[in-house]
């Protein structure tokens, strides 16, 4: 009469096998920011994108090619892009020749921009005006400050959501290739 | 009528099946190109808000995307084309209703699993509650016998 008993104490077990791993994923679930999504384009040729800039120029993405490059979408009214200017200035001012960057304006008006530049610091690259918003769309941005690192050949290597501290900028271009 | 019951049943149950089918594989209405672009719009997540469409959402990140729905469609491209075209971009994350089976198909197997695990353990917990009472053997009614008496010692 052993069996029975054995089969009852299993049961119970299986309860907590069951429960456990299962709270334990939803759980957590909880804690994982729901906007980290994985971008479709990594390890794919950039979209190409042209646009006038800020100062009436005009920008075209095959300017990028030859040299690492980082994308940034950003907006005067978003305050993570605050935090993050002084690490794009930083990068810039560190990598006057070897890395190309642009700023795309991400929903924001062209005079909001200037005065954003004219009060955090303006940047040696250029800021592209996404006017109709086919850039951000073509390039599945879901909000600013959202940070593309693109290689000397032009495929995607990394996008970064949210604003970049200076050590994930750090190895974002470690990782393409750039030494501090 | 006892034993129509289920025949009836069953044959409520296959027209309603019947009807459903009819309805998912029947030829779609044809739709205006306003109406296709507010489909779709419906069936793309806003990428600035959660939980809302495209066609909800008022962000301007929205409304561009209404835009761009508009003139794809404009430019000829089909509603799947339309689709596929912002499922390049953003991913399946894009689509409110996910295209992958096993999303859908994963509950109704929890579901039949749950009901035949309960099934099982009803049917199981029946037979071992109800036993069928006998009346005591000779070798037990000694036992017992054996057991008062030991008591009463």
């Amino acid at each position: 009469m052993t069996s029975p008993l054995s089969f009852r104490s299993l049961r119970w077990l299986a309860l907590p096998i069951v429960l456990v791993p299962l709270g334990w994923l939803l759980f957590t679930g909880l804690g994982r920011d729901p906007r980290l999504i994985p971008s479709p384009l990594i390890g794919k040729p950039l979209p190409a994108f042209s646009g006038t800039t800020l100062d009436g120029a005009t920008f075209s993405s095959a300017s990028l090619r030859g040299r690492p490059a980082v994308i940034n979408f950003w907006a005067s009214w978003c305050p993570p892009c605050v935090d993050e200017h002084p690490v794009l200035l930083a990068t810039g001012a560190a990598h006057p020749d070897d890395l190309a960057m642009v700023g795309i304006l991400y929903q924001d008006t062209a005079d909001g921009a200037r005065n954003f530049l004219v009060r955090y610091g303006q940047g040696r690259w250029p800021t592209v005006l996404d006017t109709s918003g086919r850039i951000a769309i073509d390039l599945g941005v879901t909000g600013p400050p959202e940070t593309f690192f693109v290689d000397a050949n032009g495929i995607v290597r990394a996008r970064h959501v949210g604003p970049l501290t200076t050590d994930e900028m750090r190895a974002q271009l470690a990782a393409l290739g750039l030494a501090p | 009528m006892r034993r129509l019951a289920l025949p009836i049943a069953m044959a409520a149950l296959l027209a309603l099946a019947a009807l459903v089918l009819v309805d998912a594989l029947g030829p779609a209405a044809s739709l205006t190109q306003d109406e296709q672009a507010a489909q779709i719009a419906g069936e793309l997540r806003c990428p600035d808000c959660q939980s809302l469409s495209v066609a909800e959402s008022q962000t301007a990140a929205a409304a561009a995307i209404r835009r761009e729905i508009t003139s794809l469609l404009e430019s000829g491209q089909s509603p799947e084309q339309v689709r596929q075209h912002f499922v390049d971009r953003y991913g399946e994350w894009i689509l409110v209703e996910p295209r992958s089976a096993l999303v859908w198909l994963l509950p109704a197997a929890a579901v039949l699993l749950g009901t035949g695990l309960l099934a099982w353990w009803l049917a199981r917990g029946r037979s071992v509650l109800t036993p069928t009472i006998e009346p005591a053997s000779d070798r037990i009614r000694d036992r017992i016998r054996e057991e008062v008496e030991k008591l009463d010692a």
